[in-house]
């Protein structure tokens, strides 16, 4: 019984769900787009949107930032916190 | 010497008069302590996004400047005394955030420039990319 599975299950890896009818629209990181190697705290207007409704920070998957600036990212956000400018949590 | 960024955060509370003459005697603190302050951002009263203090507003201000580490102890002691500041945070500003993005434009113009010469090469490696 298993061995009648297994060519099934290597069909369905190969075209799974939603990827039969819609490309995966390709992510790309927005800073290194634009050449920016340091994040400023202070920029606030760039950090709010990657932190939506709840204050919590976006990871990058679903962003698709790439690790380096995920990490000046994420630090850049907590330190806009400790100034008060962004919420640690909103609801 | 490194660069620093000091910023605070003072109590809505004060008056104008009180809030100018307070910045003013640190920047005297700086220049005092042999920094040089290379940038003085005052972007007044603004919103909190929580309250500190019991209070929702607060008017911000950021030095940056350059010199050694007793600047910045000396400042934060004369924070932590006075009543008038309620939120503050130095950071050290990191010299490779401007320092790193020259290469690159350099790097990008030299593959431009290496680009052109060799036209020839050029769109048999494009065309495949696009297939791809």
């Amino acid at each position: 019984m298993p061995r009648d599975d297994r060519p099934e299950r290597s069909e369905r890896s190969e075209r799974g769900g939603y990827r039969k009818y819609f490309a995966p629209k390709r992510k790309f990181c927005r800073f290194c787009q634009r050449d920016i190697r340091g994040i400023d705290y202070k920029a606030v207007e760039i950090l709010k949107k990657y932190i939506p409704d709840r204050g919590k920070i976006t990871p990058r998957r679903i962003t698709g930032t790439c690790a380096f600036h995920q990490r000046k990212l994420a630090l850049a956000v907590k330190r806009a916190r400790l100034m008060a400018l962004l919420p640690y949590v909103e609801d | 010497m490194r660069q620093y960024e000091t910023g605070f955060v003072l109590s809505p509370a004060l008056s104008e008069e009180e809030t100018t003459q307070f910045i003013q005697q640190m920047a005297e603190i700086v220049a005092q302590k042999k920094g040089r302050l290379v940038k003085q951002d005052i972007w007044g009263k603004r919103r909190l996004a929580f309250p500190i203090k019991r209070f929702q507003e607060g008017v911000y201000v950021f030095f940056t400047y350059d010199g050694g580490g007793d600047v910045s102890t000396e400042l934060e002691r004369r924070f932590k005394q006075s009543d008038a500041v309620i939120r503050f945070m130095t950071v050290l500003k990191d010299p490779r955030d401007l320092g790193r993005r020259k290469n690159r434009k350099k790097r990008a113009e030299e593959a431009a420039q290496a680009a052109a010469p060799a036209p020839a090469e050029a769109p048999a490696p494009a065309e495949v990319k696009e297939e791809k």
